[in-house]
C-alpha cells in the first residue's frame, strides 16, 4: 500500500473566528501542490501526501520531509509534525507522533496503539475490562464476538483494527473541501459537489432511505457509486468508492493523452487475474523494452485453465506513466477469443494480467 | 430471511407516504433510449415490469442490460447494478448513464435479492445479476415487490441459468460479432426481443453496442 506523509501543523489545527486559519490552510495546500500535486487536506491544519513519488523527484524522503518544512515556515512562520505510514489511521497517528513507519511497518505500529486511539469511549471502557488494551489486542478479537457485544460503530472501528479500512469514518471533515472552495470564491461549484446528493430531489431521499437500509444489511462498503478521474487505462480512469465517502475529485472529462478510447471494457477487474499468452509456436509473448511484442498471440491460458484460442489481437499500446514517480512500463493489447469474446490485457514486468472484459 | 418478509419491521404510514413514487405505476414509462425504445411496444419500460436479458457470458449481456437504463439514467432517475463484480465505469459513462444517480453493489454475498429487493424501495431501476440460476421462489417474491414499487427490474442471465419466470420483456443475444480494425472498433449483437402481451411477438434485431463512441446504436 502507498506510504502517505502527513503534516499536521499544531498553529492551524483550530478554527479562528476571523477564518485566519483556513486562509492560512489554504495557503499552504497552494504551496504544497507545487512539491506534490496529490497532496490532500484531511481536516483544518492535517494533510497528507504520497510519499514515493515526491520522494523519487527530490533524492529520498528526507529531502521531501526538508521541502515539506520549509514551505511551512515559509507560510505559517513555524514548525510542523511531519509523519509517514501507509493508510489514513495510521499515518494520523506516525504524525501526531512524529514517527517515520518504514515500509511495511504500518501493520505492527497500528496494532501497538493504545485502544484509545480508535475513538470510541465504550470501546476504551469494555475493552480495559476485558483486558484489551491496545488496538491488536482488539482486532485479534473475531468479528462475531465484536458483533455480539457492541454496537454498529464499533464494527466498524474494529475492521480498521484489522486493517481492512485504512480510516476511521470520521477521520475527514467532509466540509473542508467545501470551505476551501468556497475561500476560492468557486462557491458556484458547491451544489455539484457538497454531497452526494447535491441538489436533493424526493428521488434522492428515497435512495438515500434506501441505501441506509442496505448498508445496514451489507456493511458500510456494501454500497459503492463512481468516482471519475483522468488516468489513462480503464482502471485507472474511474473508481467505486462507498456511497458516503467523502467525494475527492470533481468529474474530469479532459481525456488524457494515451489514452484508450471507446469502446472501454464493462468490466474492469478490480483485481486483475494472472494470465499467460502464447505465440504459434507455443512461446510466452513478451512485450519487448522496443515496445513490441515477441510474438503474434495466438492462445491465451486463463489461470490454469486449457489454453483458449486467440482469434484476433491488437496493441500492444504501451503507456509511460507520471514521470515523477517510479516508471512502470506497461503495455495493453485487446484479444478476441474464438468464441467471440473480447478481453483487454496488461502486460508489466514481464507479466501478463487481464484487466478488462468487453461484455 | 427476505427483506420483505413479515419480520421487516413495519415503515410508519406518513414515511410509506414520503417513500412512495410521486406517480403511480401504471401511469407512466421508463423512458428508453433508441434503438430499444423502437423495439419494444410501448416505447419504454412500463414501471412494475421485470425484463430479463440472457447472453452467453462475453457477449454484451451487461452492455444491453446498462443501456437500458442509459435513457432513464440521464432523465434523472435513479438505478442500481446488483452482483456486477466489476464494473467498468468509464464504459458506464460512456453508455449514457449518470453516475451521479447510480449504486453499485458488487458483491451482496449471499442476499441479492435481499439487496435489489431493497434497492427497489428507493430507485427507479434495478440491474441484477444473480450468482448462479435464480430460485423460483426468490424471482417470484422480487417480481412482486417490482410491480409493488412500481420499479423496473432487469434480470442479467446466462442461457446456462436462465431466470426461472416469464418476464413482460426479454432481450436474447444470439450472437456477437467484433468489427476490428487495429483496434477494437464495435461490435454487432443479434438481439431477440420478445416477452408478453403485446411482446409476445419476438422480433430479431441487430445492435451496434458498443458503437465507436461506446453507445447503442441500431445497425
Amino acid at each position: 500500500m502507498e506510504r502517505l506523509l502527513g503534516l499536521w501543523v499544531d498553529d492551524l489545527i483550530e478554527e479562528r473566528p476571523d477564518g485566519s486559519s483556513l486562509r492560512t490552510f489554504a495557503d499552504l495546500l497552494d504551496v504544497l501542490v507545487d512539491i506534490c500535486p496529490f497532496v490532500e487536506p484531511i481536516r483544518l491544519g492535517f494533510l497528507t501526501l504520497p510519499l514515493r513519488g515526491p520522494s523519487r523527484f527530490f533524492g529520498g524522503d528526507e529531502a521531501v520531509f526538508a521541502a515539506v518544512r520549509a514551505a511551512v515556515r515559509d507560510v505559517t512562520g513555524g514548525d510542523a509534525r511531519i509523519g509517514v505510514a501507509e493508510g489514513l489511521f495510521a499515518t494520523e497517528l506516525a504524525t501526531r507522533q512524529c514517527t517515520v513507519v518504514p515500509a511495511g511497518g504500518s501493520a505492527a505500529f497500528r496494532r501497538a496503539q493504545a485502544l484509545e486511539v480508535l475513538g470510541r469511549k465504550e470501546l476504551t471502557t469494555t475493552g480495559r475490562r476485558l483486558g484489551l488494551y491496545t488496538v491488536g489486542a482488539f482486532a485479534d478479537l473475531p468479528p462475531a464476538r465484536v458483533n455480539e457485544r457492541f454496537s454498529g460503530a464499533v464494527r466498524v472501528v474494529h475492521r480498521v483494527a484489522r486493517g481492512e479500512i485504512h480510516e476511521l469514518p470520521d477521520q475527514r471533515d467532509r466540509r473542508l473541501p467545501q470551505q476551501l472552495r468556497a475561500l476560492r470564491g468557486t462557491v458556484h461549484h458547491v451544489d455539484e459537489q457538497s454531497g452526494f446528493f447535491g441538489q436533493r430531489t424526493a428521488g434522492d431521499d428515497r435512495a438515500a432511505a434506501a441505501v441506509y437500509r442496505l448498508r445496514h444489511r451489507l456493511g458500510a462498503e456494501g454500497v459503492l457509486v463512481a468516482e471519475l478521474h483522468g488516468g489513462r487505462s480503464p482502471d485507472d480512469r474511474a473508481r467505486l468508492v462507498p456511497w458516503d465517502a467523502p467525494r475527492t475529485t470533481k468529474l474530469d472529462p479532459a481525456p488524457w493523452p494515451g489514452q484508450l478510447g471507446a469502446p472501454t471494457p464493462t468490466t474492469s477487474f478490480a483485481h486483475p487475474v494472472a494470465v499467460e499468452i502464447f505465440d504459434e509456436s507455443g512461446a510466452p509473448v513478451r512485450f519487448s523494452g522496443r515496445g513490441q511484442l515477441s510474438g503474434v498471440p495466438s492462445s491465451v491460458a486463463l489461470t490454469r485453465g486449457n489454453p483458449r484460442r486467440v482469434a484476433w489481437s491488437a496493441g500492444p499500446w504501451p503507456l509511460v506513466e507520471r514521470w515523477w514517480t517510479a516508471p512502470r512500463r506497461r503495455a495493453h493489447v485487446q484479444i478476441v477469443l474464438e468464441d467471440g469474446i473480447a478481453l483487454l490485457l496488461t502486460t508489466e514486468a514481464s507479466r501478463w494480467w487481464l484487466t478488462g472484459m468487453y461484455d | 430471511m427476505f427483506a420483505f418478509s413479515d419480520k421487516r419491521p413495519e415503515i410508519s404510514p406518513d414515511l410509506r407516504a414520503a417513500l412512495r413514487p410521486i406517480t403511480l405505476a401504471k401511469t407512466k414509462l421508463i423512458p428508453l433510449a433508441d434503438p430499444w425504445g423502437s423495439f419494444v411496444p410501448d416505447g419504454g419500460l412500463r414501471r412494475g415490469s421485470t425484463v430479463v436479458v440472457q447472453a452467453p457470458a462475453g457477449w454484451g449481456g451487461l452492455s444491453v442490460a446498462l443501456s437500458l437504463l442509459s435513457e432513464a439514467s440521464a432523465c434523472g432517475h435513479w438505478s442500481a447494478v446488483v452482483g456486477v463484480d466489476d464494473p467498468g465505469v468509464s464504459a458506464i459513462v460512456d453508455l449514457g448513464l449518470d453516475l451521479r444517480r447510480v449504486l453499485f453493489v458488487p458483491r451482496p454475498r449471499g442476499a441479492w435479492a435481499e439487496a435489489a429487493a431493497d434497492l427497489l424501495d428507493g430507485v427507479d431501476l434495478v440491474v441484477v445479476r444473480p450468482p448462479s440460476k435464480a430460485a423460483h421462489g426468490a424471482a417470484r417474491k422480487l417480481m412482486d415487490r417490482v410491480r409493488e414499487r412500481g420499479a423496473v427490474l432487469v434480470a442479467l442471465t446466462e442461457p446456462t441459468a436462465p431466470w426461472p419466470l416469464p418476464a413482460e420483456l426479454s432481450f436474447d443475444i444470439t450472437n456477437a460479432r467484433w468489427v476490428t480494425s487495429s483496434r477494437l472498433e464495435a461490435r454487432y449483437l443479434t438481439v431477440r426481443v420478445g416477452g408478453r402481451g403485446n411482446a409476445a411477438r419476438s422480433n430479431e434485431h441487430v445492435v451496434l453496442l458498443p458503437d465507436r463512441s461506446g453507445r447503442a446504436v441500431a445497425s
